[in-house]
């Protein structure tokens, strides 16, 4: 399986909040909520890397709840391409 | 994407699970007249279907697929997004009847039924909401259920089973997707297509009895709700709107 770097990751990401008119903050420790990107935005960022990948990456609610900041986003993308 | 509050639009591109033939038949005839495009599918499709494909050849894309293969359905979306168009609907018409009592219904047969009418449709939804989701787009989804779910009839546990266990689904998706998609139930009551042949003429006379509109329903009774949840701005979300003629009152 290919996969998506963590800078790759961040442009989509970038990519989703700018359709909304967000914008993506500079600093990896910027709070979700503050910045506007909720779960199922979290949801199309995730179906996009899967696009991008040609595989599924399927995980449960509570992992995703503990997800706050850029970062966290990154890091659990990271993690799901390498599970 | 755009703003989530705002209303969701019509839809545009709606995917049609049986389609071929009775209600399914006549929800892909009311979104071509509405000037949507179709996606459907079916086991057998029917020479009526083939008509409206061929009558508006830019506007349909229709084949045979089983909606519990689900490679085949995969295969089905994707060709039917690169010819009409992203898909931003979906109604979850396909099912199966049953009519046999709960005691002497097979393991293999309540496993098929459970297969076709719940564990498919919620394959399905999921396979289309990707699709929107994906794309940053938003949609209206529509379970077609059926009064079993509310009200118990004999010879139709495991479908009353789906049913019920489909209207659940919406309710979840619903609050799931908030703001991304519009989901409901429409939940006709027997009406004399395929599906109620299989009750017997005593079972659907005393149904007519008890029925306060004295009458069956019939697909052109449910085609309005179902245009309604994927045409108009109403709001609803999240409910299963019976069209029973009043019988489950």
């Amino acid at each position: 399986m290919s996969t998506l770097s963590r800078d790759q990751i961040r442009a989509m990401m970038a990519e989703v909040l700018a359709a909304q008119g967000k914008q993506m903050p500079g600093d990896d420790q910027a709070n979700l909520e503050e910045i506007g990107f909720r779960s199922l935005d979290f949801s199309e960022l995730a179906l996009r890397v899967e696009d991008e990948i040609d595989e599924e990456l399927n995980f449960d609610a509570p992992q995703l709840r503990q997800i706050a900041t850029v970062s966290d986003v990154l890091d659990f993308l990271e993690q799901l391409q390498a599970a | 994407m755009s703003d989530t509050t705002a209303p969701i639009g019509a839809a545009t591109v709606v995917v049609v699970s049986g389609g071929s033939r009775g209600l399914g038949l006549a929800i892909v005839d009311d979104i071509l007249a509405t000037g949507a495009s179709v996606a459907v599918f079916a086991r057998t499709l029917t020479p009526e279907l083939e008509a409206l494909g061929s009558a508006h050849p830019d506007r349909v894309h229709a084949a045979s697929v089983d909606a519990t293969d689900r490679q085949a359905v995969g295969a089905f979306l994707k060709a039917a997004e690169a010819r009409l168009g992203p898909i931003d609907a979906l109604v979850n018409n396909a099912a199966i009847g049953q009519d046999s009592l709960h005691v002497h219904t097979s393991p293999d047969d309540i496993a098929r039924i459970i297969e076709t009418n719940l564990t498919a449709p919620l394959l399905l939804v999921r396979a289309v909401l990707r699709r929107i989701l994906a794309k940053g787009n938003r949609g209206r989804i529509v379970m077609v259920t059926s009064v079993c779910a509310q009200r118990g009839y004999s010879g139709l546990v495991a479908y009353s089973a789906t049913k019920g266990g489909l209207d659940s689904a919406m309710r979840t998706l619903a609050r799931e997707l908030h703001g991304r998609a519009l989901v409901n139930s429409v939940a006709p009551g027997f009406f004399a297509s395929e599906m109620s042949s299989v009750l017997g003429q005593t079972q659907l006379d005393t149904i007519t009895r008890r029925t306060p509109s004295g009458r069956l329903v019939e697909p052109q009774n449910i085609v309005p709700v179902v245009h309604t949840l994927l045409f108009d701005d109403t709001n609803i979300n999240g409910q299963v709107i019976t069209v029973d003629g009043g019988g489950s009152i």
